[in-house]
């Protein structure tokens, strides 16, 4: 006889969502992922508003991803009504983007994966067990809200990010002092990296997942798709590409890459795409090659981790770049045609992020679609759970589910971004 | 002493007011030793609702089934519940086209494929009774510091009540609506975030919802003179709050 046990709302992940285990004689035979969370219809929302809210309006579909779907807006807007931003603007924005990075990463592997591997259940016992290494992430968080503050007004729902440029441009004298405070946390980012890889893993070897994440920009941005079985792919052609489906289980559409999924988006996929990195990054991934290089799920937080301090080298890089090239305070380019439509591509914390907009000729929204790095990522996260349950099967059913859980925790899934 | 207990949920939005208080990093060990965070599935596990809490925290508005039963089941449990941000104290941007179907706007997005039916998004006051509320989208850190100092005393958050051009006017700021003629809200909106918009010179967006002590008819006055017709205002400011109309509210 089959019965089915869920998880309760999953724990430390953003969002709404919980796993369900199909059970056949007490054992556990199958496993889904539900993201129940609530229907947002953002797609819905800003059709028929104007160009320049839209931005504003997008980047509340998360916190957590505020910046960066700020920016994947800005910039299909831009591309969509022919604005073409400053280089400061795209080096700031970068900054920004780089900044959420941060912030993201630190997070999850200090607040909410961590936790499992320490047999506590989140923060407060962080605090007891480990006050050191929590302090430590907690300053590397901080700093990634710094930089999405100095830049984007605000650490969640970034203001300071406009159509065509900023609001105010950072002073050179804040700028050099964020770059200072970088290359203090850069000690703190690699040991994060040893911690990390210091980590007792008990989830068993899964198989290694196909990749697929943005390229053809500087490290984050990019033109098209790529995946780590040599297909590229066009901003304009990816929303087809991904081929997203509906399921009867999940309120967030399912990407099904036309049937020859699935594919991983993530930090895993990039390291395994061979992105170029700053140099200690470079170093770390060269040491624990072996473990990234095709590695199972279980490599995503070391990933994570490395890309913890490729993003302080980089955000340090761009300040350089910008200080460089003298800052100075710029209006906003303002757009001259009101139609148009675009598609834009970006690498999210958590993956691949794509924000696609039409508009009429008064500039009103009247289309939009985006998918998010956890919706691309379901079809990875069901096939891992599948895996799981064969790779556990005689295990008591509190065991496959505690290990369920640290798996769906692995791809960091961000659910009010997957239903939008 | 003992510690007060808090639960903090999540319903339709975007976390970002449960993020805010975690990223009150320097904050948050100091937080734990005058608080028990006891249910917080965002960052503690496991998700049960147990015992009785000194207050709820909860975020975003409702709109399923579902998320009116947990609010519910808060309510009981909890003495004081705070909506957090302004999805659970106004319905937030969730609610921007609370004027159409819900049933067309599914539509729109998912086609014709069935899912279970859900409400036209509300503040959570429509549900449950709320005793205090902290606007913003997100909350500033200090509000939120600010509430759990008050909570550890056993007191309640004292609501603001000037527009956000009294913070504009503090920082000296260049009026962004009669100097650059630009669509700011703040004449209208909730203050207490040290304008924080316009001191970058990026107009307010109304994110904290409406201001008691504001003069609406003035305002609408002042848009008038400035090119912007009542629509277009009433269009932004229902951005965050769809309830909002041209009522004088002190």
């Amino acid at each position: 006889m089959t019965s089915v046990r869920e998880i309760n709302q999953l724990a430390r992940v953003e969002g709404h969502g919980r796993v369900q285990l199909m059970q056949q004689d007490g054992r556990v035979v199958g496993a889904r992922l539900e993201l129940y969370e609530s229907l947002r219809l953002f797609e819905a929302l800003v059709v028929g508003r104007r160009f320049d809210e839209l931005p504003e309006i997008v980047c509340r579909i998360c916190s957590i991803c505020s910046t960066v779907h700020k920016v994947a807006a800005l910039q299909a807007v831009e591309t969509g009504l022919g604005i073409v931003a400053s280089p400061q603007t795209v080096l700031l924005r970068q900054l920004a983007v780089q900044g959420g990075q941060i912030e993201s990463h630190a997070l999850h592997l200090y607040c909410l994966a961590l936790p499992d591997y320490l047999g506590c259940g989140g923060f407060p016992g962080l605090a007891r067990l480990v006050p050191t290494e929590l302090h430590q992430g907690l300053s590397i968080k901080a700093l990634g809200n710094r930089i999405q503050e100095l830049v984007g007004g605000r650490a969640i729902h970034p203001f300071n990010l406009l159509l065509g440029g900023l609001g105010t441009v950072p002073t050179a004298e804040q700028l050099a002092q964020l770059a200072d405070e970088l290359l203090a946390i850069q000690g703190a980012a690699l040991a994060t990296v040893e911690l990390v890889a210091g980590l007792q893993e008990s989830l068993p070897l899964l198989p290694a997942l196909p990749g697929c994440a943005v390229t053809g920009g500087p490290s984050l941005f990019g033109d098209r798709l790529t995946t780590t079985d040599g297909q590229q792919v066009a901003a304009a052609g990816a929303h087809t590409w991904l081929d997203e489906q509906l399921t009867s289980y999940s309120h967030a559409k399912l990407s099904n890459f036309g049937g020859k999924g699935p594919y991983l988006a993530g930090p895993l996929a990039r390291l395994n795409l061979a992105i170029p990195c700053e140099p200690a990054a470079q170093a770390a991934l060269h040491r624990f090659n072996t473990r990234i290089i095709n590695g199972t799920l279980s490599a995503s937080h070391l990933a994570r981790a490395i890309e913890l301090v490729q993003a302080i080298e980089r955000s340090g890089r761009l300040i350089d770049e910008l200080l460089q090239n003298g800052i100075r305070p710029e209006q906003p380019v303002i757009p001259e045609q009101f139609a148009g439509s675009a598609t834009a591509l970006i690498e999210a914390p958590r993956g691949l992020l794509l924000h696609q907009y039409t508009f009429d000729g008064d500039g009103r929204c009247t289309g939009a679609q985006v998918v998010t790095p956890t919706a691309i990522n379901q079809a990875a996260m069901a096939a891992s759970l599948t895996s799981l349950v064969d790779r556990l099967a005689g295990n008591s059913v509190s065991e496959v589910k505690v290990q369920a859980e640290r798996l769906v925790r692995c791809f960091d899934p961000c659910i009010s971004c997957a239903v939008h | 002493m003992s510690r007060p207990r808090l639960a903090i949920a999540g319903l339709t939005a975007c976390s970002g007011c449960q993020l805010s208080l975690l990223n009150c990093e320097a904050e948050l060990p100091l937080l734990l030793e005058r608080i028990e965070f006891q249910f917080f599935p965002l960052a503690c596990s496991p998700v049960r609702i147990e015992g009785c809490y000194d207050a709820a925290l909860v975020e975003g508005c409702c709109s399923t089934a579902h998320e009116a039963e947990l609010l519910r089941e808060l309510r009981d449990h909890s003495r004081l519940l705070i909506a957090l941000g302004t999805c659970a104290a106004w319905g937030g941007v969730a609610t921007l086209r609370n004027d159409t179907p819900r049933k067309e706007l599914r539509r729109q997005v998912y086609g014709r494929h069935p899912l279970p039916d859900d409400d036209v998004p509300r503040p959570l006051s429509a549900i449950v009774k709320v005793d205090a509320v902290v606007t913003g989208c997100p909350p500033e850190k200090h509000e939120l510091l600010a509430l759990l100092g008050d909570l550890l005393r056993g007191n309640l958050p004292v609501r603001g009540t000037a527009p956000v051009c009294t913070d504009c006017r503090m920082r000296e700021n260049l009026c962004l609506l009669q100097e650059r003629g630009m669509l700011c809200l703040g004449p209208l909106t909730l203050g207490g975030c040290a304008a924080r918009c316009p001191s970058l010179g990026v107009p307010c967006e109304g994110c904290r919802g409406p201001a008691p002590e504001a003069n609406v008819a003035e305002a609408l006055e002042l848009y008038c003179q400035n090119g912007f017709d009542a629509m277009t205002v009433t269009g932004r400011l229902r951005r965050f709050c769809p309830e909002w109309n041209h009522d004088q509210r002190a």
